[in-house]
């Protein structure tokens, strides 16, 4: 069974530690459980072994407020994206490895996009897929992950989401996630970028899918934040095979954990690790 | 994989010395599995670690991964060699590749580790 935790808008700090709290509750139900949640304020979250100093040389992101996650990959602007974590036990077929997990949730979402005639790709994109899909696009991307930029968005990892775009082999990705593997449980951590801050300028200004789809005919108006959120829900309890159920999150029960666990999340020793 | 290597399932081997010293390191699978690795903090010398907590972590190019102990003991020398040269975690896991050496409170926790044939099994039954 898959369980969903919709949760109200937090600091940084706060929904750090609810998920840490995520992963902790689906390694006692030895169950899926997932949680999509919002940013009281714009916030950059970076990954675990960032070093803090390269953020203070991103002038464009200067004064907007940081918090570390306990996941891998870059750092990613949060406030114009569909932001979501996933626990998933490690006895679980999706736990086992972290590229299944990435392709799983990433590609139901290339399927939940197509039903709204969106087209994305995991990347790196399949030849055959593409000429399937539209020879025309751009063409075909080496192979190789590239970890080397400061944001998520201008890095690539094999099960990354792309649209056809302006960036580099003439794919931009739309869609990245990066792990957190404890001894029980893996925390997923992911963001779908839906369009483009508009209160960002220079390195720090990532296209979205609403930017992508200008240029490209889609069958009906993609759904707001919710909405794809929730039909993609729908996907992953299909691909499970089953339904799923939601949840109040943090509003109730584990309120006192997470506001345990967010002070940790605020101390200078976390964010200054690296 | 030595034949004389035991594993935790959390994908950590150790190899016993004759001096009761115990070696640690990463199995071949967990390495395979995480590909493309970028970053390693390790502990420092004289750390103590029980068996089952984190005692360093590790990241690829998506995920980070904390190294759990797999015997109780006090640290004594760590691999400081190895965070720059994290190709070596692929090319010689069970040599080269070896992460720490501990010093353990009670060899009996090696009791309760896999020995190569169960931690090939534990593996086989996993997806990749």
């Amino acid at each position: 069974m898959l369980t969903i935790w919709w949760d109200p808008a937090a600091d940084g700090p706060t929904n750090m530690a609810a998920d840490e709290c995520l992963a902790a509750e689906a390694e006692r139900r030895d169950s899926l459980l997932m949680r999509f949640y919002d940013w009281s304020t714009t916030t950059i979250s970076l990954g675990g072994f960032q070093k803090l100093e390269d953020a203070r040389h991103v002038d464009e992101i200067g004064g907007i407020p940081l918090v570390r996650r306990p996941s891998g990959g870059g750092a990613i602007v949060h406030g114009s994206d569909l932001t979501y974590a996933a626990a998933v036990p490690k006895s679980h077929p999706w736990g086992a490895s972290p590229q299944i997990l990435y392709d799983a949730l990433h590609g139901a979402m290339v399927e939940t996009l197509a039903e709204h005639g969106v087209r994305a790709w995991l990347w790196p994109v399949d030849g055959a897929a593409l000429s399937r899909a539209d020879a025309a696009v751009g063409h075909l991307v080496a192979a190789e992950a590239d970890a080397a930029g400061f944001f998520c968005f201008d890095r690539r990892a094999a099960g990354d989401l792309v649209m056809a775009g302006p960036a580099e082999g003439g794919f931009t990705k739309i869609m990245g996630s990066a792990q957190r593997r404890l001894a029980g449980v893996v925390l997923q951590h992911g963001s779908l970028l839906l369009q483009s801050n508009a209160g960002l300028t220079g390195a720090a200004r990532h296209l979205g899918v609403a930017d992508l789809i200008v240029e490209q005919p889609v069958s009906e108006p993609l759904p707001e934040r919710a909405g794809l959120s929730r039909a993609w829900v729908r996907r992953l309890a299909r691909s499970l095979g089953g339904s799923f159920q939601e949840e109040a999150a943090f509003s109730s029960a584990h309120q006192q954990e997470i506001a345990t666990v967010a002070a940790r999340f605020r101390e200078d020793r976390w964010m200054a690790r690296r | 994989m030595a034949a004389d290597l035991k594993f935790a399932k959390t994908h950590e081997w150790v190899r016993s010395e004759a001096s009761g010293v115990h070696t640690v390191g990463i199995s071949s699978y967990a390495v395979e599995a995480l590909t493309d690795l970028v970053f390693m903090q390790l502990p420092a010398v004289g750390k103590r670690v029980k068996a089952g907590e984190s005692f360093g972590e590790i990241e690829s190019v998506k995920a980070v991964s904390d190294l759990y102990a797999p015997i109780s003991g006090e640290i004594i020398e760590v691999n400081s060699a190895l965070p720059g040269k994290l190709d070596t975690l692929g090319k010689d896991p069970y040599g080269e590749g070896w992460v720490v050496r501990i010093k353990a409170d009670n060899p009996a926790d090696l009791d309760s580790l896999l020995d190569r044939e169960a931690y090939e099994s534990l593996v086989g039954s996993q997806p990749h």
